[in-house]
């Protein structure tokens, strides 16, 4: 579709954090049709209140992607997204505070006790996150082969595929049923307003516009007491 | 070669012939794409040298150590590299020309009359693409003033670049303004610690207004509001005047308003925006640097800005680049050619006439039944029938 200089797209999130998200960008006053609220739904690109807008709902990693290549001008990401792909094209301007957990390494339970992580010079884990997971080991001088698993992260250690993963934590719930501890913490993790770097560029009225939008929503604590 | 034939048929690639694929990154630039980008080029260059850059042509590939002194320090891991066999010294192809230019002005043309003005044109190679920007070769065109760091240089440059995009029919563009060394220069004197000068440095990169606010105390306060003030020209100008400045920030500032104003003064209608601390993609700037963007191009078309040009006298110089990859596909698609086929046997002196006119020929080399079926089968909208010009049948005029 051919856009004009007013046109807007919009990459929504599937998944963990869609009501959180899609609660926020109605208050920020984009008002997605009806379908967009059904689960079941078979449409993936839904018309607005504002004929200019259109939101469209994807994979959690796909986001970034539609936003970096233009094809999406703002969208909605997790930090564990955008540092997995770390796009130059990019722009993270406001931390929205929903969606909050924490990236970090865990091991295997019985592992644990006498395990010394400084002692590490070569890991073997399972992730979804292989360049983070490699960026971090590198900086500690550990040498890291990833299993990139796309998802039940947790399920790989106790069958044997390796005895160490990274994955994003919220409660700590999954990990203690599959036997599983934290020994490092990497990242906190929370979602973020992105936005395609030429959009901003060549058209910094509008897509400024949106920023101050959200932000404002943020500083409002709004999105605190709805969460 | 039976072995051969085994591996290919677990590994279920299907027979391909070895010669048609290229390298990743590498592509057969064909017709009409390959006399479109010519033509851009030649307009951009035409449109430099009427400014009075005079071009020069550095070789392809030259020795590792002046390739990648000074400027072209962080082009390293973007270098191809290979032996000399002569020399038995290490030698590597550009990855960008500036450093070339930058060698050239600080040497050979050391004695030439400051400003010196040159112009270029060539190709790059590098190492890797990126996934938004696979290309591995592209042509890259620029200009660079060297001798002068004052704001008229600047806006010489930066006017420059916008007449050379306009030159080459690109419309909807927007240079953004930036100085990549503010960010540094507020943050002086103050005594952070490295962990916290990375954490700001990445909230800036991700234009995240309030961490860096809440990273930096007071300097965060400063960069934070430099990060709100982005936007489009007169809206940034504003919010950057109120701020209260430690002196080198205040006089970087200063020199960008004044570089605004000769240039607003000179194009009015230049779509100008300014965000005062972005440092991508400026790996030598020292001064006011800027990046074009436009409308239907992934990336940027290319950057500019002030830099020092090293060797013994290290002067100031501020230039431009223009990446073609990127920029073509902001360039329409020009006018179509109009090609006649022209019968075997006519006259050449028609032919040269008929090219003067703006026709491209294409002549027949044997006399055929239906010199309006011909035409059409080679692409032509017009044929010369009893030496005139006449439109194929049913054909749109082209």
């Amino acid at each position: 579709m051919p856009k004009n200089d007013d046109s807007l797209v919009v990459a929504l999130p599937n998944g963990r954090i869609l009501n959180q998200v899609s609660a926020l960008v109605r208050r920020a006053g984009i008002l997605a049709e009806p379908a967009f609220e059904d689960p079941n739904a078979r449409q993936l690109r839904f018309a607005t209140s504002d004929s200019n807008i259109a939101v469209i709902r994807v994979r959690s990693f796909d986001v970034a992607t539609f936003v970096a290549f233009g094809a999406a001008d703002i969208g909605i990401a997790g930090r564990d997204v955008l540092m997995e792909f770390d796009y130059h094209e990019v722009y993270a301007p406001v931390n929205l505070g929903v969606g909050r957990c924490r990236l970090v390494v865990a091991e295997t339970a019985e592992l644990a006790p006498e395990d010394d992580p400084t002692k590490w010079s070569h890991v073997r884990v399972a992730t979804k996150y292989p360049a983070i997971a490699r960026r971090h080991f590198e900086a500690r001088g550990v040498q890291a082969e990833c299993i990139k698993l796309n998802g039940a992260i947790e399920l790989a250690p106790s069958l044997g595929l390796c005895r160490r993963i990274v994955d994003l934590v919220d409660t700590g719930a999954t990990l203690k049923a599959n036997g599983l501890v934290e020994v490092e913490h990497i990242a906190d993790i929370t979602a973020r307003l992105i936005v395609n770097r030429i959009s901003l560029k060549t058209r910094p009225e509008l897509i400024g516009n949106w920023i101050r939008i959200f932000r404002d929503l943020v500083e409002d604590g709004e999105t605190l007491s709805a969460s | 070669m039976k072995r051969y034939e085994f591996v290919r048929e677990t590994t279920g690639h299907p027979m391909t012939d070895p010669t048609t694929l290229l390298p990743a990154g590498l592509r057969d630039v064909l017709p009409p794409e390959a006399d479109h980008e010519a033509r851009v080029l030649s307009q951009v260059m035409s449109c430099l040298s009427a400014n009075g850059f005079e071009r020069v042509n550095p070789p392809l590939i030259e020795f590792e150590d002046s390739l990648l002194a000074g400027t072209g320090a962080d082009m390293g891991p973007k270098t191809f590299r290979l032996m000399d066999p002569a020399s038995q010294r290490m030698m590597g192809v550009r990855a960008d020309m500036t450093p070339q230019i930058a060698r050239i002005a600080a040497t050979r043309l050391r004695r030439s009359p400051r400003p010196l003005r040159i112009c270029y044109t060539g190709l790059v190679l590098r190492v890797k693409g990126s996934e938004l920007r696979p290309e591995r070769q592209f042509s890259q065109i620029g200009a660079e003033l060297i001798g002068n760091s004052s704001c008229r240089a600047d806006a010489e440059i930066i006017l420059l670049a916008a007449q050379c995009l306009r030159a080459a029919g690109i419309e909807k563009f927007s240079i953004d303004l930036n100085l990549p060394t503010l960010a540094a220069a507020v943050c002086e004197d103050l005594d952070l610690g490295s962990e916290t000068l990375r954490d700001l440095r990445a909230a800036i990169d991700r234009k995240d207004a309030a961490s860096v606010a809440e990273l930096g105390g007071q300097p965060g306060q400063i960069l934070g509001a430099m990060l709100l003030a982005a936007g489009s020209q007169a809206r940034a100008r504003e919010s950057l005047a109120k701020l209260n400045l430690p002196p080198r920030a205040a006089a970087l500032r200063n020199h960008l308003h004044d570089v605004v104003d000769l240039v607003v003064t000179a194009d009015p209608d230049l779509p100008l925006t300014i965000d005062p601390v972005e440092n991508r993609g400026f790996e030598y700037q020292t001064g006011v640097s800027f990046t074009i963007f436009a409308v239907g191009a992934r990336g940027a078309l290319g950057r500019g800005g002030q830099y020092r040009i090293g060797g013994a006298a290290d002067e100031p110089a501020t230039g431009f680049t223009l990446y073609m990859d990127s920029t073509m596909h902001a360039v329409p698609m020009l006018i179509e050619v109009r090609r006649i086929f022209v019968p075997f046997g006519t006259n050449r002196a028609v032919l040269t006439r008929l090219q003067s006119e703006g026709w491209t020929t294409i002549v027949g080399l044997e006399t055929v039944d239906d010199p309006n079926a011909e035409a059409v089968r080679l692409g032509c909208g017009h044929v010369l029938l009893d030496n005139t010009v006449a439109p194929v049948p049913g054909k749109v005029a082209g």
